[in-house]
């Protein structure tokens, strides 16, 4: 086993990290940007190396800071998290070459399945289902006239892509140009590849994806699925395990059809094939993430496996002791990720100085965070506060619990989308289980409050402007301190000479 | 004591007074006893006659942010001076204003160029993300204040919309 670990990344997947080398007994480094010297990574870490300024092009996806800060540290191996360099080849092979052990893939897998074209080329290979699309990246001219051969609506997403950056859905073929335009703007800013490719639109499809774990012998095992269906501009909000949608005969279908795909590339780690599922119950390949998700919480919920410790365990050479059969689900977890967001300005962000925080807990209740009462919400980064996850014998248990927990969340300072996370689990649809990537989109509603608290609100207004009132007059008449009469006494007294 | 809070352009006029020993509250005609306790600096126990709920207060100068089961209500506490002031003429002339600290992208109309309501007239890029700001009146475009490339903070008059 490794004694030393560099983590490459922040916030609470930092956090996450260093807590899994705690257990393992070993050593951890964090790297920070300026922006990040009060995060709470830098003060759980053994060690702690600055890498520059806020901006993640000048520290967190710099290489050779993080090389340098894995050598001068002496850590012998680097877990990158998600995001970041995570899923780049060349951090991968950077470390390759230095003899620093990467926690994920080789550089070569992520090369293949990071490519989204060459991914689907994989997938078509090994007999996997696609959804109809264009072969590779097209230009301008090409895209319209692939979007018009397979029918709108249509989707047109970055080659580079990931996390719904880039990513656009046309509807109508007038709107086709300026989407294209966008996307490739996007595309541009966020991964530096302008590529875009272009796939047929699945009406109301669901988002399931495989947890996949691969050791350095050739093994692959799923475990199972996550339904990540709540999703808001293409990114995931609500995530759960297992599907209520699907069988277990098409679970282990899909498990296997995962497992494949990862064979085909020697995959070692941890990683997540996602699979499109129709109203049908027909799954299409969409692609694979070659790194720990942020959802691997509710998976953990439900396996009892260490998705983060396994990952380091994997890389340190060690073998998994379990065959897929061992395996099996128990119970259902949910994980609502809580944001620093203005659901009622289409989610947008809301940096600020969280003033005040107060998180919850009881049975079943895992908060996997970074933030505190006083943090600052940066513009430089995600705004996540923190991922909520909890776990109850049945769906319905789970939706109950994640319901008491978010009653018990409380966040001052910058706008949340706690209130509109409480809301979806009150609807009839999501207890029901008909969820889709449309959710959202179809039910404004759940986007701002119902009014039913105003009244409390109100009141409260009126307490917290009473209070501050009285505490301002309190404060007045207060006497003055004794060491305050002391430094005054001592201001006229002091002798300018000595 | 009346407060006065505007509330997404509502107002709404809260009685708070001391009636011997209790605390009576006084919203829409209504009187209830009421008993609070500052639990931490921010949070507190209120018990609205046997309703007991636990919310979370910030008061920041004349604004007062209240956290109740996972919203948040911004309240701005007016005076009676200010409600008279609110009255005044309504202008047909809107600021664009950037929402948050970001980078202008794209500027999609010219000076003087019409606009309906609801039309895209500016792309920022904040945390990575495009969004589209759109103009809340037909109008047309009086002045632009900002170039592409620009870095915005929060609260920048981006463009100016005119009704006229």
């Amino acid at each position: 086993m490794f004694q030393k670990i560099l983590i490459a990344n922040r916030g609470e997947i930092a956090v996450r990290i260093i807590r899994a080398c705690r257990e393992l007994g070993i050593k951890t480094v964090a790297v920070y940007s300026e922006a990040d010297r009060r995060s709470l990574h830098v003060a759980m870490a053994d060690e702690a190396y600055y890498i520059g300024p806020p901006a993640p092009g000048e520290s967190y996806l710099v290489i050779e800071k993080i090389i340098d800060a894995a050598k001068r540290s002496g850590a012998e191996a680097i877990h990158p998290g998600y995001g970041f360099l995570s899923e780049k080849e060349a951090f991968a092979g950077a470390c390759e070459n230095e003899g620093i052990v990467f926690i994920g893939p080789s550089s070569e897998a992520i090369r293949l399945m990071g490519d989204k074209i060459t991914a689907r080329r994989i997938a078509q290979e090994a007999k996997v289902p696609l959804v109809p699309g264009s072969e590779g990246a097209v230009s301008d001219t090409e895209a319209e006239i692939v979007a018009k051969r397979i029918g709108y609506p249509v989707m047109i997403k970055a080659s580079a892509g990931g996390g719904g950056k880039g990513m656009r859905l046309v509807r109508k073929e007038e709107e086709f140009k300026s989407s294209l335009r966008m996307a490739r703007s996007e595309a541009r800013s966020a991964f530096g590849d302008d590529s875009v490719y272009i796939e047929r639109f699945i009406e109301r499809p669901r988002h399931v994806e495989i947890q996949l774990i691969g050791d350095s012998y050739g093994e692959v095992l799923y475990l199972f699925e996550r339904e990540c269906s709540v999703q808001r501009r293409h990114q995931k909000v609500i995530e759960e395990s297992p599907s209520p949608a699907i069988s277990s005969r098409t679970r282990k279908r899909m498990g296997e059809t995962a497992v494949r795909i990862a064979k085909a590339v020697s995959y070692r780690g941890a990683g997540t094939i996602e699979f499109i599922l129709d109203q049908n119950g027909n799954f299409y390949f969409l692609e694979m993430n070659t790194r720990v998700q942020v959802e691997h919480p509710v998976t953990e919920m439900v396996t009892g496996f260490d998705i983060v410790k396994w990952m380091i365990r994997i890389a340190s050479g060690e073998r998994l002791p379990f065959t897929q059969d061992e395996l099996s689900i128990s119970g259902h977890a949910i994980e609502c990720r809580v944001y620093a967001e203005d659901p009622e300005k289409n989610f947008l962000p809301s940096p600020g100085k969280l003033e005040y925080l107060r998180t919850p807990t009881g049975p079943g209740v895992r908060n996997d965070s970074s933030v505190y009462s006083g943090y600052e919400v940066t513009p430089f980064y995600d705004p996540m506060l923190s991922k909520l996850i909890v776990w109850g014998e049945t769906r319905e248990e789970a939706i109950k619990r994640m319901k008491t927990a978010l009653r018990e969340y409380m966040a001052l300072g910058v706008k949340t989308n706690i209130g509109f996370l409480l809301r979806v689990m009150d609807n009839d649809e999501f207890i029901r289980g008909e969820i889709d990537t449309g959710f959202i989109e179809r039910h404004p509603e759940l986007l701002v409050p119902n009014g039913g608290n105003i009244e409390s609100a109100l009141i409260a207004a009126a307490i917290g402007m009473r209070n501050s009132t009285k505490e301002a007059e309190t404060s007045k008449q207060a006497p003055v301190s004794n060491w305050k009469l002391l430094s005054r006494k001592l201001a006229v007294s002091r002798n300018p000479m000595i | 004591m009346i407060y006065t809070f505007k509330f997404q352009d509502q107002t709404y006029k809260i009685n708070l007074e001391e009636e011997g020993k209790e605390t009576v509250v006084e919203i829409e005609g209504k009187k209830i006893p009421v008993e609070f306790q500052k639990i931490d600096e921010n949070f507190y126990s209120i018990l609205l006659g046997g309703k007991s709920i636990g919310v979370g207060i910030l008061k920041r100068g004349k604004r007062v942010d209240v956290f109740v089961e996972g919203d948040l209500y911004e309240f701005e506490s007016i005076s009676d001076r200010e409600r008279e002031k609110a009255k005044g003429a309504v202008s047909g002339v809107q600021e664009i204003k950037s929402p948050m600290p970001s980078r202008v992208v794209k500027i999609l109309k010219k000076g003087d160029e019409e606009v309906k309501e609801g039309e895209g007239v500016i792309v920022i890029e904040a945390m990575k993300m495009e969004s589209e700001l759109k103009s809340p009146i037909e109008g047309k475009v009086k002045e632009i204040k900002v170039k592409e490339g620009d870095a915005v903070e929060s609260g920048t008059v981006l463009l100016v919309i005119s009704s006229e």
